[in-house]
């Protein structure tokens, strides 16, 4: 009798840790928020989308260097000392700029270090942007679409007879 | 409330902890403020060439910069001393940068001397300060009193500095070294003419013969003989070069080497002279060479009467067999190669010794030849920093200094027995250019903070290591992390400031201006053509790599040049008093001591012994034996000049007679990383020996060890926390 309850309950106990260990492997691990307030409610649907502004009119470094890079500050007054300077968000704007004190935007799109990614090579490619990024000229605030996971980026680089040797990425 | 709904909540507060521990933070995306300059793109790194001031070899390097940041220093491939190789030093050029301790802006001193105690000012009251005092002495018409300290200058800087002394009017400029090789520009001019250094064809020679030189650590150019040395061994098909290594303590060089003949310290010159006899005895020698030389086998066979094979075996303490075979080898090997170095030449009979071993390579026909010896592997350089610094300290000791303007840190390199600290404390007013509070900064009244090396502009001459008149050229590669200011600056600065005719004798804007001028005029003696795109070619390449053109000089031995004698080696302390020979040598991470403060060079475990973060005394286990003493015990070596407490490594590598000592630690400032760490066997040191005229004799003091402890903490490689000390790191 004892002995039937023994091996019942081993079962019993290896299928709840099977199926946690399962449930573990199917839950997505990366808790990071995809869609993050920033410090600032910059609007890329007004910016992108309304007025039509190029992507890389702000982000100038993404055909020159692995990473897109970020409008200075002194970029953004460039425009907003003369458009909406008495805004909410651009008196914020403002301020960082008087206190001489970088925004601390918060990052939605990032990699492990141990995966090297160019935005330079994915652009001479012809890669649009909205092909990683979504439609940005749509969102208020930027949301990750992209599960940014191996095989999301195999799957592309499949697609489009990209290379998928190892050291492309991981070098 | 009740003890169950306690622990209920106990644990889903801690499982809310560990949630939330599970999440990951977005990071953070920080832009820049204003545009930043030209050429800078985010996350694309600019590769600028510079030349390595750490020491005298002039190494080029590239360093790698992104977002405006130093990030990596690796060797320059066009540099033709070190072909894209560089040391663990150069590599660490970027810590100088970023050291956590630099001097941010000029400081004076507000306590007591040497207590370390400063407040900031800003550079036009450090300026007008040390105007002030130089103008007091021009008024009182004591200009001789200045003093500048510095190591040994070249190129533009040693004219910036001359100019700036004669318009003054003062003759102190003191540029002594503690291992500047004086010693083997000497011993050239003497023998061949020439005050130069050679260069030596190590990666084709076939049989390599080094008298105590470490050159794969130390010696002239580590980078580039290290190099060549591996050449020599593995790059031809057919042939493995053979090295021999002569000396009493088995250096990194030494254990690459393929026989150690430990002879006794002081020893080497009668080795050199018996190895002479040997080959002519045998008539294994070039008898060409000899003939061209204008020397004859009789006379020098007459000379070498004394050095018969029992004697020479008797004074080394070396086999006679062994340096029978070594002699025959090295003469029927050709080419083969003889190589001198600190080990012999900072004995008391180094001079002749190191004379003896240029008149080997003679004999066995290996100048001028390829695999053997070359002149000129540098330009002609000062011989006697050492012997001049006597006056200078004399002078200062008896109030003949009243300013003392220093550029470096002889406090902590001078060896104190020379009396430089005792009397430097006299100089009424000291003005110190350090990066760091270092040993001289912390005796300063005034500090007026350096630039760092990848921060400013400058030449390299490198003092050896290629035949060809290597220029490097240093350019900034970052804006400068503090409010400094680069000497020679300063020096252009302190002139306008007195005005008068030390400020029309120096009329240029800024060095960078007098280094373009002198390049120009180096370049282009005649001054026609088009400077700018010159000088942008010459910033790309990382400075000026000529080819060896046709007038090479050769050797030619002195008409006039006397018959090689070192005398017995003499020593300062009684042998029954103090029974063992102390040898001091530059720790491979150190040099001298200026890679102290960096925590890569403290952290990188020394080759041999595999110590990190301190220093340590390598004594023969039979002596560790016979003294009681234990691996890693703390031992007190007492000289007849002092005493330190250092802990034991007991290192087979080293003769039963003799304990050595590295250089470089034992600072009282230098940063967080290198104060009061280790000891500095300079104080031990023995300025002159008795019966000797003054020459740098570091190798000839007397020594004796005394068990204190078991607790030496000497802390290894492979220790458990040696490894790592995240302590010391903070981190």
């Amino acid at each position: 009798m004892k002995k039937k309850w023994l091996i019942v309950g081993t079962v019993v106990a290896a299928g709840v840790v099977g199926a946690g260990l399962g449930l573990f492997y199917s839950l997505p691990l990366d808790l990071r928020d995809r869609s993050p307030r920033q410090p600032l409610a910059f609007s890329h649907k007004l910016h992108a989308g309304a007025n039509g502004i190029h992507c890389l009119f702000c982000h100038r470094a993404a055909p020159l260097s692995p990473l897109a890079g970020l409008p200075t500050l002194a970029d953004c007054l460039d425009c907003h000392r003369f458009i909406a300077p008495e805004a909410p968000e651009i008196k914020k704007l403002q301020a960082f700029w008087d206190r001489r004190e970088a925004i601390p935007w918060v990052r939605v799109y990032s990699l492990p270090d141990h995966v090297y990614f160019s935005h330079q090579m994915h652009l001479h490619a012809g890669v649009a942007c909205n092909a990683c990024h979504d439609d940005v000229a749509g969102m208020e605030r930027v949301t990750r679409s992209a599960s940014l996971k191996m095989g999301w980026c195999l799957d592309c680089h499949r697609r489009q007879r990209a290379t998928i040797d190892c050291w492309t990425c991981h070098i | 409330m009740k003890r169950r709904t306690f622990l209920q909540l106990g644990g889903m507060t801690a499982a809310g902890a560990l949630l939330a521990g599970c999440q990951a933070e977005n990071e953070k995306l920080i832009p820049f403020l204003i545009p930043p300059d030209e050429g800078v793109t985010p996350g694309r790194a600019v590769y600028y060439a510079s030349a390595c001031r750490a020491c005298p070899a002039g190494c080029g390097i590239l360093v790698r910069v992104a977002e405006g940041r130093a990030k990596k220093i690796e060797g320059n491939p066009l540099h033709p001393v070190n072909r894209g190789k560089l040391c663990a030093r150069g590599q660490a050029l970027v810590q100088e940068l970023y050291h956590p301790d630099r001097i941010r802006q000029p400081l004076k001193r507000s306590g007591p001397r040497g207590t370390g105690t400063f407040t900031p000012i800003t550079w036009d009251e450090g300026l007008s300060l040390l105007a002030g005092r130089l103008k007091a002495l021009q008024r009182d018409r004591e200009s001789d009193r200045l003093a500048l300290l510095t190591p040994p200058l070249q190129g533009a800087m040693a004219e910036l500095a001359a100019g700036f002394l004669r318009a003054f009017g003062s003759p102190q400029h003191g540029t002594f070294e503690l291992l500047a090789p004086d010693w083997l520009r000497t011993a050239q001019r003497q023998c061949f003419g020439a005050a130069t250094l050679p260069w030596y064809d190590v990666a084709e020679t076939r049989y390599l013969l080094s008298f105590g030189a470490d050159f794969v650590e130390a010696h002239l150019s580590p980078v580039h003989y290290g190099h060549a040395f591996g050449r020599m061994r593995q790059h031809r098909d057919t042939v493995r070069g053979h090295f021999t290594y002569v000396g009493g303590r088995m250096s990194l060089t030494g254990a690459s080497a393929d026989r150690w003949l430990p002879a006794r310290p002081g020893s080497e010159g009668t080795l050199a002279l018996g190895l002479a006899r040997l080959l002519l005895d045998a008539e294994w020698h070039d008898a060409a060479a000899l003939a061209a030389h204008g020397l004859q086998r009789d006379e020098m066979l007459r000379h070498l009467a004394g050095y018969d094979l029992d004697r020479v075996a008797e004074e080394t303490g070396l086999p006679a067999a062994a340096i029978a075979e070594v002699a025959r080898e090295f003469a029927s090997t050709r080419p083969s190669l003889a190589m001198v170095g600190e080990a012999v030449a900072f004995q008391s009979n180094g001079p002749e010794a190191v004379r003896a071993i240029l008149l080997l390579n003679l004999l066995a026909g290996n100048l001028d030849r390829p695999g053997g010896v070359y002149p000129a592997g540098g330009g002609p350089g000062p011989e006697q920093t050492f012997s001049e610094l006597f006056p200078l300290i004399a002078k200062m000791r008896d109030g003949g200094i009243k300013v003392a303007l220093i550029q470096g840190n002889p406090v902590h390199a001078i060896p104190p027995a020379t009396g430089f600290q005792a009397a430097l404390a006299g100089v009424p007013f000291i003005v110190s250019c350090a990066t760091l509070l270092d040993d001289t900064a912390l005796e300063a009244d005034l500090i007026l903070p350096d630039h760092a090396a990848l921060e400013s502009w400058g030449e390299v001459i490198p003092q050896a290591g290629g035949r060809a008149g290597v220029v490097g050229l240093m350019q900034p590669v970052v804006t400068p992390v503090c409010d400094s200011r680069p000497f020679p600056d300063l020096l252009l600065a302190t002139a306008q400031e007195l005005g008068g005719k030390v400020a029309a004798a120096m009329p240029y804007p800024s060095y960078l201006e007098l280094l373009k001028a002198v390049t120009r005029r180096r370049l282009d003696p005649a001054g026609g053509s088009d400077f700018a795109p010159v000088w942008a070619n010459l910033l790309r390449q990382g400075g000026d790599f000529p080819p060896l053109g046709d007038s090479v000089p050769d050797y030619r031995w002195r008409s006039d040049a006397a018959f090689p004698a070192p005398a017995r080696a003499r020593f300062a302390g009684a042998e029954q008093e103090f029974p063992l020979h102390l040898q001091v040598y530059p720790a491979s991470a150190f040099y001298d001591g200026r890679g102290a403060p960096f925590p890569w060079l403290q952290q990188l475990p020394d080759p041999m012994t595999t110590v990190v973060w301190d220093s340590w005394v390598e004594i023969n286990p039979a002596t560790a034996a016979g003294l009681g003493i234990g691996h890693g015990d703390l031992v007190e070596v007492t000289s007849p000049q002092g005493a330190l407490r250092l802990p034991a490594v007991l290192y087979p590598g080293i003769r039963p007679d003799l304990v050595a000592i590295p250089l470089g630690q034992g600072q009282r400032g230098g940063g967080r990383y290198a104060q009061g760490r280790g000891g500095n066997p300079l104080t031990l040191l023995a300025a002159t020996v008795a019966g000797v005229a003054p020459q740098p004799a570091w190798h000839a003091t007397r020594v004796r060890l005394t068990r204190v402890s078991a607790q030496g903490e000497l802390v290894t490689a492979g220790h458990p926390q040696g490894s790592y000390r995240s302590d010391l790191l903070g981190i």
